[in-house]
């Protein structure tokens, strides 16, 4: 029945097939409590509004302490006309553990304690911060001029007095002398 | 992975809650914070001279740096490399470069900065940062304390900081990311703290003849001509909003945002006349993540000492909306 209820929520049974989990779902019970079960995990596959702030980094950490060859095995299902967008991608061991933690830390993390963290997009893809930086331009041709404007107003000079702004010249290379 | 199977690791690992559900958050100590305000206040007051070496990545630069507190007169020599000396005094900084004669003058804001007052600056802190003490250590000579600011999120790097047990000058400070890694590192080397000769903060250079790039900063109502950040960085607030120029003369607006310890700033100027070509996208200087973009044919570049991922958040959230 579980198969089942996991099926009809992506839309992959037939009209003739969803009408037994369909009737199991009218009465509350182990179809019900799947039903929302599978639904939590979705959204929290989804959605990662209430994770802590340290909690991308360990999912990231998990992520890459697993083995290798751990190239997904993406399940895509047959093209159905009719079938959500509600891909069900392949989980890894550790991101499917994670988002069980997802789910409880999204119930016990108080509001308060919550930290507007970025997207996390369906694993096992991380978001773009965690793992791999986006390859970089060449800075601009100007950079030193916006770095030494910068530097003025960096609170960091009430810390430490003039010396950081070593770091704004300490890129300067030589110019070739003719 | 089916479902299933994801709820047959569900049931297997209930213990999972123990991490993460009400898990104590890290709070700062008030050791900590007595220490770090000890080091503001004594760089504030004291005078010195020293030298130190500056690491980022694999470079490293060594300077000389002296400081006259009575006159809040300060003068950095970089030793390596391009021959470059700057000199602060209470309202102006002068970039000295003979090889171009060249001196560039600007303004010195940071006594503006907020908040001014140092227990708002530290209480502050301690909203984005969990400060506490770790290890003595000795470094230049000198036994020190340590004070670590680890940072409450992923938006900014930690920080930690060496100080003279006895003045609380800082000795060494240590800038790391997520991963603990180093991002940048000053360290003093040789340093003399107390009395020093006033000629010792003057500029070697005449440069009378120098050409001179003023900066001609100017407060500035940055929304007023349709400029604005629709989300600012959690965190961060905005400090200070000038038009100013760069270089030799082109006009931008500048809007830094900050932390009370981490830096960004946004640059906004027009495309119009701009001879360099403009590269999009994620880019960095030294310890310096930059994001250029594009915005009402005018060119943003967001520059910051914060992680490239801040930097771009923060570039993606300017808008330009032509005033009525």
């Amino acid at each position: 029945m579980k198969e089942q209820i996991s099926a009809l929520m992506d839309g992959e049974l037939e009209r003739a097939q969803s009408a037994a989990p369909l009737e199991a779902l009218r009465d509350a019970g182990e179809a019900r409590e799947a039903w929302r079960t599978y639904h939590l995990i979705g959204d929290a596959m989804r959605e990662t509004r209430m994770v802590s702030g340290s909690f991308t980094a360990r999912v990231a950490a998990a992520l890459a302490a697993e083995p290798t060859v751990m190239a997904p095995v993406a399940v895509i299902p047959e093209p159905r006309p009719a079938a959500a967008a509600r891909q069900w991608p392949a989980l890894s061991i550790a991101a499917s553990v994670a988002a069980f933690a997802l789910v409880v830390g999204a119930v016990f993390v108080s509001q308060k304690d919550a930290v507007q963290a970025p997207q996390v997009a369906n694993a096992p893809k991380p978001p773009v911060e965690l793992i791999r930086e986006t390859a970089q331009v060449a800075p601009p041709d100007t950079a030193h001029d916006y770095v030494l404007a910068h530097q003025g107003s960096s609170p960091r000079n009430s810390l430490q007095g003039m010396v950081p702004y070593v770091r704004l010249v300490s890129d300067q290379s030589r110019p070739a002398k003719p | 992975m089916t479902r299933g199977r994801a709820a047959l690791l569900i049931a297997a690992f209930p213990l999972l809650t123990g991490g993460l559900a009400q898990a104590q958050a890290p709070r700062s100590s008030a050791e900590g914070v007595a220490l770090l305000r000890k080091i503001y206040q004594a760089t504030g007051k004291l005078s010195y001279t020293g030298t130190f070496v500056y690491q980022q990545g694999d470079r490293s630069e060594t300077s000389r740096i002296t400081r006259v507190a009575v006159d809040d007169v300060e003068k950095l020599e970089v030793l390596d490399g391009m021959p470059r000396e700057i000199v602060r005094t209470r309202d102006t900084i002068r970039c000295y470069l003979p090889e171009s004669q060249t001196v560039k003058v600007d303004r010195r804001t940071d006594t503006g900065a907020f908040p001014a007052v140092l227990p708002e600056r530290i209480s502050d802190l301690a909203k984005n940062y969990v400060i506490t003490r770790a290890e003595p250590a000795r470094v230049g000579g000198y036994d020190c304390d340590t004070v670590v600011l680890t940072p409450a999120d992923d938006l900014r790097y930690g920080y930690k900081l060496w100080a003279d047990v006895g003045t609380g000058m800082l000795l060494k400070a240590r800038t790391f990311n997520r991963k603990g890694e180093t991002v940048e590192q000053f360290t003093f080397t040789q340093l003399t703290i107390g009395n020093v000769p006033r000629d010792r903060v003057k500029s070697r250079h005449a440069a009378r003849s120098w050409r001179v790039e003023d900066a001609a900063v100017a407060p500035a109502n940055l929304a007023q001509s349709g400029w604005t950040v629709s989300r600012e960085l959690p965190g961060f607030r905005k400090v200070m909003e000038v038009t100013r120029r760069l270089g030799e003369s082109r006009p931008v607006g500048q809007m830094v945002y900050s932390d009370g310890l981490a830096a960004v700033s946004v640059f906004i100027e027009p495309m119009a006349g701009r001879a360099e070509a403009v590269r999009p996208g994620p880019s960095s200087l030294g310890a310096f993540h930059i994001y250029t973009r594009e915005v009402a044919n005018h060119i943003v570049t967001v520059v910051g000492e914060a992680p490239a991922a801040s930097v771009q958040r923060i570039a993606d959230t300017v808008e330009f909306r032509k005033p009525q």
